[in-house]
């Protein structure tokens, strides 16, 4: 009896619970909770999971936010390496012109226009109005340009190609766009252009119905000592020369 | 054109040409290639195929007359006239050795 009572007054511990670091007693499921009044350890511990927790979550948002930043120049390298999208693939152009095959059996017929804008004074036509081309095959078309005109006008050309979905097959060998040219008084010169229409073009579904390609070319008065930002031509992009 | 608002919709990027820019033939160097490539390609219906001969022409023209940077025929394409070319000197080289053993 005396035992009996002396066990209600001290229960003795029978198991340890691992979680809570604590013993369960027997009798009265005394249960201590890691409150703010317990033992350090235990508070310890979890204050350290929780904190290696945060981390974890810090390291891995900073990366994403990181990754979304280099997305941008890795984009762009692959798309070099691959040629999708319509890049200019670096160090891919000579390769193509050297190796490709013509495809006899598709003949394209390419339109040849000229336009000046209404402040330029020269005079632009294309010397041929339309010349048949096959995929894989250089060709070279000319134009023509004169500066009727009492002093010398310096020039500076873009160009066009329709349709759109053909413009990625339309490669430029050498040609006389995006440069400044000068004419002098009276002066009239030949402008060739030499290109190739890239192989992969019979294989785009969205041009089986395509025959006709049209290139035109527009001149544009270049004023003197203004530089025009010209499409990755001076930059350091994917199409800057050399 | 490349400044319509379709919003979504493609537009046109100019690519800069492959080699740069030719440079201007003022003194036309070179014209008379440029008329017999034209006049060939008026008898031949606008057909590049069957000038490419004048044309590879014209290039050598430019690229002797510093008009255009020097490049390897190949490289611009020409590489089955050149190979016919050597087929045929290999061919004059067995016929006038044929001739001197004869």
């Amino acid at each position: 009896m005396a035992l009996l009572a002396a066990l209600r007054h001290f229960p003795l511990p029978c198991r340890k619970a691992p979680l809570l670091n604590t013993w369960l007693w027997c009798g009265r499921h005394v249960v201590q909770r890691s409150t703010h009044g317990t033992p350090r350890s235990a508070g310890g511990e979890a204050r350290r999971r929780n904190i290696t927790v945060l981390t974890y979550i810090a390291a891995g948002a900073i990366g994403m936010l990181g990754l979304s930043y280099a997305a941008v120049p890795l984009y762009r390298l692959y798309c070099q390496a691959t040629g999708l999208g319509g890049q200019a693939v670096a160090g891919h152009a000579t390769d193509t012109v050297t190796s490709m095959t013509p495809m006899r059996d598709r003949v394209l017929r390419v339109l040849f226009n000229a336009d000046v804008h209404s402040a330029m004074q020269w005079k632009f036509r294309p010397q041929q109005m339309e010349v048949y081309v096959v995929p894989g095959e250089t060709a070279l078309a000319f134009y023509k340009a004169k500066n009727p005109t009492d002093e010398p006008i310096i020039g500076i050309s873009t160009y066009n190609v329709l349709p759109l979905d053909a413009a990625q097959y339309f490669n430029k060998i050498q040609c006389f766009c995006f440069e400044e040219q000068w004419l002098n008084s009276g002066e009239e010169v030949d402008l060739p252009v030499f290109f190739y229409i890239d192989p992969d073009f019979v294989d785009d579904p969205r041009l089986i119905g395509v025959d006709t390609i049209t290139l035109s070319y527009t001149f544009f008065q270049a004023r003197q000592g203004h530089v025009p930002t010209l499409p990755g031509f001076h930059g350091t992009g994917p199409g800057s020369k050399e | 054109m490349s400044t319509a608002m379709n919003f979504g919709s493609k537009s046109f990027k100019p690519r800069p040409p492959d080699k740069g820019a030719f440079p201007l033939d003022h003194h036309g160097e070179c014209s008379a290639f440029k008329d017999v490539y034209m006049r060939c390609l008026r008898a031949k219906g606008f057909d590049n195929s069957a000038c490419r001969q004048q044309s590879k022409d014209y290039l050598q023209c430019r690229m002797e007359r510093d008009l255009m940077a020097q490049e390897s025929l190949e490289k611009l394409g020409y590489k089955d006239l050149l190979e016919n070319e050597k087929e045929k000197e290999n061919k004059k080289g067995k016929n006038s050795n044929h001739a001197g053993t004869q």
